[in-house]
């Protein structure tokens, strides 16, 4: 049975409908925030390196994992036998610059 | 190891590309391979402290964003530009300066993922010892991704409220992103102010540890972004300064 931490951060990736922004990272919940934070500065990551970040088992961060490539945060790089490795784009999405940071004021507060 | 740095303030006018300009300068000067990204795509500038013009701009961050060129494709050599005595190299991959292509990108967008992409390749591809990306002023989501994936941030404030209170929200921001390391530069600093008072409240205030005090000083406006002025003015306080801020940097 999974935990409650682990359920409450699956229902808070699972909820999101759009792709995940650098003014996202701020705001996840921890141990999530500081995990991604971590990953982010790797060029490179294999789901043992993520999962050394997080309290929760491997198949459940691998579940994550995969919420976070669905909202284009993380891609699969390569793929080695129960190793995964990835790549935190920080969003693959095409942005006009003029549209409002609409709510990055409101994250911020 | 190769470093990222982003150079960021809250406000405009601070001296930001100034700054960027001569980090670069005294950390080639000591035999780094460095490349600096201008990343204001709005309003680009940095590329003139660097003697280059339009006509010497091959290609720019834009064509890369519009995947007409490599990352390494838009990087220009300029370490022969700014001329003292350079041992390492810097190379300038500068924003388009073209009206046209400006509005076409404020108009467009870009993927963002490619510009992450680029930071990471660029570093690899031109075995980079320092990567220093001069940030567009404020927060946006494109300056997030630069603090993001920086080693090191570089604040950059004047002794002024507007800029305290700004700054404060860019700190905590950047906490959040757990960036490694930041280092703030206290710029444009009137002569009648007690400079060690004014770090130790900076340090107090931000919890982060001020790299320099730099004093305003009139040869800086008189060079008028004309040339690099840790190069033009060696022995200069400013220069002194920035000095102390690379050691930091190289730390």
């Amino acid at each position: 049975m999974s935990s409650p931490l682990f359920d409450s951060i699956r229902k808070e990736l699972e909820a999101r409908k759009d792709d995940i922004r650098p003014s996202d990272i701020i705001l996840f919940s921890e141990p999530l925030r500081t995990a991604l934070n971590a990953v982010i500065h790797l060029k490179r990551f294999s789901l043992t390196e993520f999962a050394a970040n997080l309290p929760f088992t491997r198949e459940e961060t691998k579940l994550l994992a995969d919420l976070l490539i669905k909202r284009n945060l993380f891609e699969l790089f390569a793929e080695s036998p129960g190793e995964p490795v990835y790549m935190a784009r920080l969003s693959a999405m095409t942005r006009p610059l003029t549209r409002p940071p609409t709510d990055l004021w409101k994250k911020i507060d | 190891m190769s470093k990222i740095i982003s150079i960021h303030s809250f406000r405009g006018g601070t001296g930001k590309s100034n700054t960027t300009a001569n980090i670069a300068a005294l950390l080639a000067k000591d035999g780094a391979r460095v490349c600096v990204v201008d990343t204001d795509i709005n309003s680009p500038g940095i590329h003139v402290l660097f003697n280059l013009d339009d006509s010497d701009m091959v290609h720019s961050l834009n064509d890369y964003l519009w995947k007409k060129c490599t990352i390494e494709e838009a990087a220009h050599d300029v370490t022969g530009r700014i001329g003292g005595d350079i041992k390492g190299q810097i190379l300038l991959i500068p924003s388009s300066i073209k009206p046209g292509e400006i509005a076409r990108i404020l108009r467009d967008g870009y993927d963002v993922g490619l510009l992450n992409d680029g930071f990471r390749d660029v570093v690899d591809k031109l075995k980079l010892d320092y990567l220093l990306i001069d940030t567009h002023p404020g927060l946006n989501d494109e300056t997030l991704l630069s603090i993001a994936i920086s080693n090191i941030l570089v604040i950059i404030l004047r002794p002024d409220s507007q800029d305290y209170q700004g700054t404060a929200v860019t700190v905590d921001v950047a906490k959040k992103l757990d960036v490694p390391k930041m280092v703030m530069l206290v710029n444009k600093t009137p002569s009648a102010f007690d400079f060690d008072d004014v770090r130790e409240r900076v340090e107090q205030t931000y919890d982060v540890k001020v790299g320099a005090v730099l004093p305003h000083a009139d040869e800086m406006m008189t060079l008028a972004s004309s040339g690099i002025f840790s190069i033009q003015f060696p022995d200069h306080p400013i220069t002194k300064g920035l000095q102390k801020l690379v050691e930091q940097i190289k730390k």
